[in-house]
């Protein structure tokens, strides 16, 4: 196997409010592969959109990269100056946000902001960046390129403009492109063509894509292995099949569960998450998710599961995994 | 073509739709036109600007020149606004005058807008150490009496139309600059900022690219409502003798020539009054017609 092209290690970002110190991102690892779909899914407020920001160095205050490593081709992110860490925004490392029509500035047009992201990182002459403006908007597949790269982001309906800011990441050519919820803020037709979008575009690019989202099926549809975080942690990880037909974090078990299934029984309920996520700030002893779960044993309120191999290439942080739970309580899955 | 005579290709319907939603400025344009007051006042500005250009080159009599016609005469056909208490012709003192005015009201905002932007701009976007700094200077200029400054100012480095519009400008900088600071500090938290900083854009890009053009409405009424301002304390200054130096007429010192002879012959006072609250007018009207039309939850 090819060594990775990012490497997080034990990544802690906090932020240091008048409330206390919140733990958004708790020991957070993970690999990135050349040209794979990696998938980061969990709640609102897990530790996802914190994990991306930090990647690029973009946590602002009162939030701090408190410990841990990225690595990016050997170096290490979080040490870098900060010069050196805007060299690789946008180049080597883009993202693109969850709202595009805030993503974008409103009073320039499309195209200057997308020369503005070429012209970040080096000089370009106004003819070539206009006919590079050009191309990326073809590529990202926006109809009358040429007279729409002149147009104003509120001219552009909301899955053009998710377009424009993949055209503004793609810029520069980066190995890696981290999309944070790319399709929430769009309707479901237009979800389908963006994620549609990036399938192709990391297979003709090779570039590798680090994908946040709540929903498991944008992760089942693009994604080549995923990362499920729960509280500012990797609760579960490992290719995206293994997990789907065999999760062993409740947690990872219970997200799936609560996807609505065509050939379910209608008059069946949808299974929820009882409970909300835990205060980050005072998270709960033990596993942090065992006042939600419904197989815990006694040893998850003081003893804090780390990551454990499950199956090939899969890990659970999880005293209980769902095979012993499932077997425990004489359940059989569908 | 394969389109049907008498129709339009799809392609071109397409087009005319597109042209309608201008931008941000066509929009604004289109908004201010409508407001007729706002509009009356910037026709009234242009011809003021004429008026200015034009005394330049050419004016009725010589602005200067004494004894032309007997002192304190009222207006006559030779002399449509009459003579002053020096025997000179009011109108073309009046027309000289709003060339005084014109270059205090804008040179200030022209000095305003460049010290006042920067500065709030720095504040807004670093935050921290670099607003404390600056956020302390603008109160203590706050703190300090308008007329003192002017005043030191004019006495200390002389009596030149240059010196009094930096005068003004010293006195009015932190209202630009103060706007602008409280514009910075919001944009710099939008999501199109940070997505600008995700792309590796340098800070001066993000300040002067993202961050100033959308402060730029505000900008531009806050300038426009400056320039009344400023040509009202040019007039007091002038007022008060501390002015431009004789004999380039200002309204402001014409309106004191003429102040001893108010109950005779009102009408050496009344010309330069109303030339100037005709010009205040206009510019506030102006700026309440920018900034409504300029304030994109207008939209009408």
């Amino acid at each position: 196997m090819t060594a990775p092209i990012l490497q997080v290690k034990d990544l802690k970002t906090q932020f240091f409010t008048d409330d206390g110190v919140v733990q958004a991102v708790d020991g957070v690892s993970l690999d990135l592969y050349p040209g794979e779909t990696l998938g980061i899914v969990g709640e609102s407020g897990c530790g996802k959109s914190v994990t991306a920001l930090s990647i690029l160095r973009l946590i602002q205050d009162p939030g701090r990269i408190v410990a841990g490593q990225i690595l990016f081709k050997g170096s290490d992110i979080v040490t870098m100056s900060g010069e050196e860490v805007r060299e690789i925004r946008g180049k080597d490392i883009a993202m693109i946000f969850q709202d595009p029509l805030s993503s974008l500035n409103p009073v320039l047009t499309v195209g200057f902001q997308i020369e503005e992201a070429m012209e970040a990182h080096e000089k370009v002459p106004e003819k070539v960046a206009l006919s590079r403006a050009v191309q990326l908007l073809k590529q990202v597949r926006i109809p009358a390129a040429e007279s729409r790269v002149n147009d104003y982001p509120h001219q552009f309906s909301g899955g053009m403009r998710q377009r424009a800011m993949i055209a503004m990441a793609l810029a520069n050519k980066p190995s890696i492109l981290i999309a944070d919820e790319p399709t929430t803020a769009l309707d479901v037709t237009v979800q389908a063509q963006i994620l549609e979008l990036l399938r192709d575009l990391n297979h003709d690019l090779k570039t590798a894509i680090i994908l946040i989202t709540h929903n498991m099926g944008v992760v089942a549809g693009l994604c080549t292995r995923v990362l499920v975080m729960y509280a500012g942690r990797v609760v579960e990880q490992g290719p995206v099949e293994q997990i789907f037909k065999n999760p062993q974090h409740p947690y990872t078990w219970s997200l799936l569960q609560s996807i609505p299934r065509l050939d379910s029984d209608r008059h069946e309920r949808l299974m929820s998450i009882e409970g909300l996520p835990p205060d980050l700030i005072k998270p709960p002893a033990g596993c942090r998710f065992n006042p939600r779960c419904r197989f815990r044993i006694d040893r998850c309120f003081h003893d804090d599961p780390a990551l454990m191999d499950v199956g090939p290439d899969q890990e659970a942080a999880c005293w209980v995994t769902m095979r012993r739970a499932l077997s425990r309580n004489g359940e059989q899955r569908a | 073509m394969a389109t049907a005579p008498g129709l339009a290709p799809a392609e071109a319907y397409v087009d005319t739709l597109a042209r309608e939603q201008t931008s941000l400025w066509g929009d604004a344009w289109r908004r201010l036109r409508r407001n007729r007051l706002a509009l009356a006042a910037a026709i009234f500005l242009v011809l003021l600007i004429l008026v200015a250009i034009v005394g330049q080159f050419w004016t009725p009599y010589s602005y200067f020149a004494e004894g032309i016609a007997p002192i304190y005469q009222g207006p006559t056909a030779q002399h449509l606004l009459g003579i002053d208490d020096l025997g000179r012709d009011i109108l073309s003192r009046i027309m000289l005058g709003a060339q005084v005015s014109l270059k205090v009201g804008i040179g200030t905002q022209i000095i305003v807008i460049a010290v006042g932007v920067v500065v709030g701009l720095l504040a807004g976007f670093y935050r921290g150490f670099v607003d404390t700094v600056i956020s302390t200077v603008i109160n203590i200029f706050y703190g300090i009496p308008d007329l003192l400054v002017a005043l030191v100012l004019v006495l200390l480095l002389g009596r030149s139309l240059g010196i009094i519009i930096f005068a003004i400008a010293f006195t009015q900088w932190m209202n630009m600059a103060r706007l602008v600071r409280g514009q910075a500090l919001a944009l710099r938290e939008r999501e199109f900022v940070e997505a600008a900083r995700a792309g590796g854009a340098k800070a001066n890009r993000i300040i002067f690219r993202h961050i100033l053009p959308n402060a730029l409405g505000p900008i531009i009424v806050q300038a426009t409502f400056g320039v009344p301002q400023a040509i009202l304390f040019e007039a007091f200054l002038s007022f008060l003798g501390l002015g431009v130096p004789p004999p380039t007429p200002s309204w402001g010192a014409m309106a004191a020539d003429g102040f001893h002879a108010i109950r005779i012959s009102p009408h050496i006072v009344l010309a330069p009054a109303i030339a100037l609250s005709l010009t205040l007018m206009a510019f506030n009207f102006l700026g309440d017609g920018l900034r409504d039309a300029l304030d994109p939850r207008q939209k009408r």
